[in-house]
C-alpha cells in the first residue's frame, strides 16, 4: 500500500512536476519518535515529503512540514513561498515543542535562500541547521552526527534527474498539441512523439553541450530565450529539417504541405522546450532570470571565516581557511546566484555585484524574493536591481 | 509563447490579488467587509490579522479605530501602506510584518476587536486552532472577534455544488493571484471549542462564504 501510494505520486508528480502539489502541512511522526529524536522539516510539496518519508524509512524521527504552497523547497524558497513565517509557524503551531526536549531543527540546505536561521532562533529558540540537499543523504547526516560532506551538499544534474526534467516538459507539451486535433488529426500523434523525442535528446545530451551555455552574457532575445549563443536546439531543428526535406525528396515528390507543416510545429515545439533550459537544471541560473548577471564578491575584510557559506552552497563555490578565519571563492564561476550564501553571512560580508557595477546589498536579497520572470520585484521600484 | 505572456500576469500577483479575490467571492466582500466593519466604534484597539492590502484595516480606520494590522507578507504590507497612506490614516494604523505564530508576543486583553477577513482559510488546522487561542488571550473580555471567510458548505448536496462552481474560479485565481484557499470547516464549532460567544453568523446561499461576530464572555477569566 505504502509502496503504491509512492509510486503513484512519483508518477502524477513527474507528469506534473511543473505544478504545485500541496499536502497537508503539520506534524508527522515517523517510526516512534523519544523525547530526543531528531526534528526535520521540509515543504508541503506532496513529492518532497513522500521521498523524505521513503528515504527517512527505519528511522525515528519528527518531520515538520511547512507551508511551501505546494512547491519544492529550493523554488519556494527562492520565491518567497517558504519563509521565515511559515518554519516559525510549523515549529510553534504544530505542538512540537512539547515532544521533544531539544531545540535543534534539521532543514533542507536549499531552504537557506529564504529562511535566515538567526531569525527562526530569535522568533522560537530552535537552532537551525542545515541538512543535505537530498533526502537520500539524510540517514548518513544523522548517523555522521550531522557533519554535511561536500558531495551532500552539492546539487548534481544527473541523468535520472535529466529524464525527470524531459518528462516534466514533454507531457504538459504534449496535452497542448491536442488543441491541434480539429486542424490536423493524422500529425498529432506523430508530433507527440516528436515532443517526447526532442525533449529527451535534448535533456539527456545536455553534458555534451552545457560548456556552450554562457549565463554572463546579455544576449537573450525574444526567439533565443535562453538557448545561449549557440541556439543547441535550433541546431536540433535545422538537423531535423534536413531530414525531413531528404525524406520528402526521396518519396518521390517534394511534399510542400508536409515539410511546412512539420517545420512549423516542430519550431514550436523546440522554441518551448529552450524557454528555460538552464532554469530547469539545478546546474545553472535560469535564463530569464536578471540574477543571472549579478556577480558574488566577498568582502575579506569583513569576512571571520564562519563557513556559513560553504555550508550552505549548492554548486560548492566557497572554501574556507580556518586558521586564518578567511571564505575564498575557488569555483566562482558555478554560482548560480542563489544567494544563500549572502542570506546566511551573519557578518553581511557577501554581496551581488551587477553588471553595471552596483551593489545588490544582503539585506534585498534578504527581503525581496524572485518572482517567476526573476526579478526582486517588492511593490515599490527601488527594490529593483536596475 | 503563452507562458511568457502568463509569467508576466503573474509577476504582479500581489497587486492584481484584490482583482483575483473579488473573482473568487464574487464581488460580495465588500459588503461583507462593510457590515462586519459596523461593529467598530470609535477609539476602539483593533487588530487585523492577515489584513493583505488593507481592505478590512482602512475600514475600521475610517470609523475611528486605532489599528494595529499584521500579515506575513511583505508585498501585501506594502501595497496596504501605500493605501493608508493616501487615504491620510498614518496616525492610527500601524501595519507589522508579522505571522499569527507571533501572535504570543501580544499583551493580554490588549483589544476591543480582533478581525479577520480571507486570512483564517489560509492557515492549517494547527495554525487556526493557534490562532484561535491567542485572540482569546489578548481580546478584552467582551471585546469582538469579526471573521469573513470562504467555508466549507455543511450540506451534501451543496458542498457538490460548491465544488463545481469554485473549481473554475479558483484555477483563475491562482492564475491570477497565485494563492490558493480552502473553506474552512466548522468554524462555529472551533469559535464555541476556543470560548466564544457566537453573537450572530450570516451566510450565502450556497453556505461557501460566511460573516461570524463572536465574542468574548464578559465573565472569561483568561
Amino acid at each position: 500500500m505504502k509502496n503504491l501510494n509512492f509510486f503513484l505520486v512519483s508518477i502524477v508528480q513527474t507528469l506534473l512536476r511543473v505544478l504545485p502539489f500541496p499536502c497537508r502541512t503539520g506534524l508527522a511522526k515517523l517510526g516512534s519518535p523519544g523525547r530526543d529524536a531528531p526534528v526535520l522539516l521540509t515543504g508541503n510539496f506532496r513529492l518532497t515529503v513522500e521521498r523524505v518519508r521513503r528515504a527517512l524509512e527505519g528511522i525515528d524521527a519528527y518531520l515538520l512540514i511547512a507551508n511551501s504552497r505546494g512547491v519544492n523547497v529550493w523554488c519556494a524558497a527562492a520565491g518567497g513561498h517558504l519563509t521565515n513565517h511559515d518554519v516559525v509557524s510549523v515549529l510553534k503551531t504544530s505542538g512540537i515543542e512539547n515532544l521533544v526536549d531539544h531545540r535543534q531543527v534539521i532543514l533542507p540546505q536549499l531552504a537557506a535562500t529564504g529562511i535566515e536561521g538567526t531569525i527562526i532562533q530569535l522568533k522560537t529558540g530552535w537552532k537551525v541547521v542545515w541538512g543535505p540537499v537530498y533526502a537520500t543523504s539524510i540517514p548518513q547526516f544523522l548517523r555522521g552526527g550531522l557533519e554535511k560532506m561536500p558531495q551532500m551538499r552539492t546539487v548534481r544534474f544527473e541523468w535520472p534527474q535529466r529524464l525527470e526534467m524531459a518528462i516534466a516538459w514533454a507531457f504538459p507539451i504534449s496535452l497542448l498539441t491536442v488543441l491541434l486535433l480539429p486542424f490536423w488529426k493524422e500529425g498529432m500523434l506523430p508530433l507527440i512523439g516528436f515532443v517526447w523525442a526532442a525533449a529527451i535528446i535534448i535533456f539527456l545530451s545536455f553534458p555534451l553541450f552545457q560548456a556552450r551555455l554562457r549565463t554572463a552574457e546579455k544576449n537573450i532575445g525574444f526567439v533565443f530565450f535562453d538557448f545561449g549563443k549557440r541556439g543547441v536546439p535550433l541546431f536540433l531543428w535545422a538537423f531535423f529539417m534536413l531530414g525531413l526535406i531528404g525524406y520528402s525528396l526521396l518519396a518521390g515528390e517534394f511534399l510542400w504541405g508536409i515539410v511546412l507543416r512539420w517545420g512549423l510545429s516542430s519550431l514550436i515545439v523546440l522554441l518551448i522546450l529552450g524557454l528555460d533550459l538552464m532554469g530547469s537544471t539545478p546546474t545553472y541560473k535560469s535564463g530569464l532570470h536578471e540574477d543571472r548577471l549579478l556577480r558574488i564578491e566577498l568582502d575579506a575584510k569583513q569576512c571571520k571565516g564562519a563557513a556559513f557559506c560553504e555550508q550552505v552552497c549548492p554548486t560548492n563555490v566557497f572554501a574556507v581557511d580556518h586558521d586564518r578565519r578567511l571564505a575564498f571563492l575557488p569555483r566562482e564561476r558555478q554560482c548560480v546566484q542563489c544567494g544563500a550564501c549572502i542570506v546566511q553571512c551573519p557578518f553581511d560580508a557577501l554581496h551581488f555585484r551587477s553588471p553595471t557595477g552596483e551593489v545588490v546589498a544582503p539585506d534585498t536579497i534578504r527581503r525581496f524574493k524572485l518572482n517567476l520572470l526573476g526579478k526582486r520585484t517588492v511593490g515599490a521600484h527601488s527594490a529593483q536591481i536596475e | 509563447m503563452s507562458t511568457y505572456v502568463l509569467m508576466r500576469i503573474l509577476e504582479s500577483a500581489p497587486r492584481r490579488y484584490e482583482l483575483g479575490i473579488q473573482l473568487l467571492t464574487l464581488g460580495r466582500l465588500d459588503k461583507a467587509y462593510d457590515r462586519l466593519a459596523s461593529h467598530i466604534k470609535r477609539e476602539q484597539q483593533v487588530l487585523d490579522i492577515g489584513c493583505g492590502t488593507g481592505a478590512l484595516t482602512l475600514r475600521a480606520a475610517q470609523r475611528g479605530a486605532k489599528v494595529k494590522g499584521i500579515d506575513s507578507n511583505a508585498q501585501m504590507l506594502e501595497i496596504a501602506g501605500q493605501r493608508v497612506k493616501t487615504a491620510g490614516f498614518n496616525e492610527p494604523v500601524e501595519l507589522v510584518e508579522m505571522g499569527v505564530a507571533e501572535l504570543d508576543a501580544e499583551e493580554p486583553q490588549r483589544y476591543d476587536v480582533v478581525m479577520s477577513g480571507l486570512c483564517l482559510s489560509e492557515l492549517s488546522e494547527d495554525e487556526v486552532h493557534y490562532t484561535l487561542k491567542q485572540v482569546t488571550r489578548i481580546l478584552r473580555p467582551g471585546g469582538l472577534l469579526l471573521l469573513a471567510d470562504e467555508t466549507r458548505p455543511e450540506c451534501l448536496a451543496n458542498r457538490f455544488l460548491y465544488c463545481l462552481i469554485r473549481i473554475p474560479l479558483a484555477a483563475l485565481t491562482y492564475l491570477i493571484t497565485q494563492q490558493t484557499t480552502h473553506g474552512i470547516s466548522n468554524l462555529v464549532k472551533k469559535l464555541k471549542t476556543a470560548g466564544f460567544a457566537i453573537v450572530s453568523t450570516r451566510f450565502n446561499r450556497l453556505g461557501s462564504f460566511g460573516e461570524f461576530v463572536a465574542q468574548k464572555p464578559v465573565d472569561a477569566t483568561s
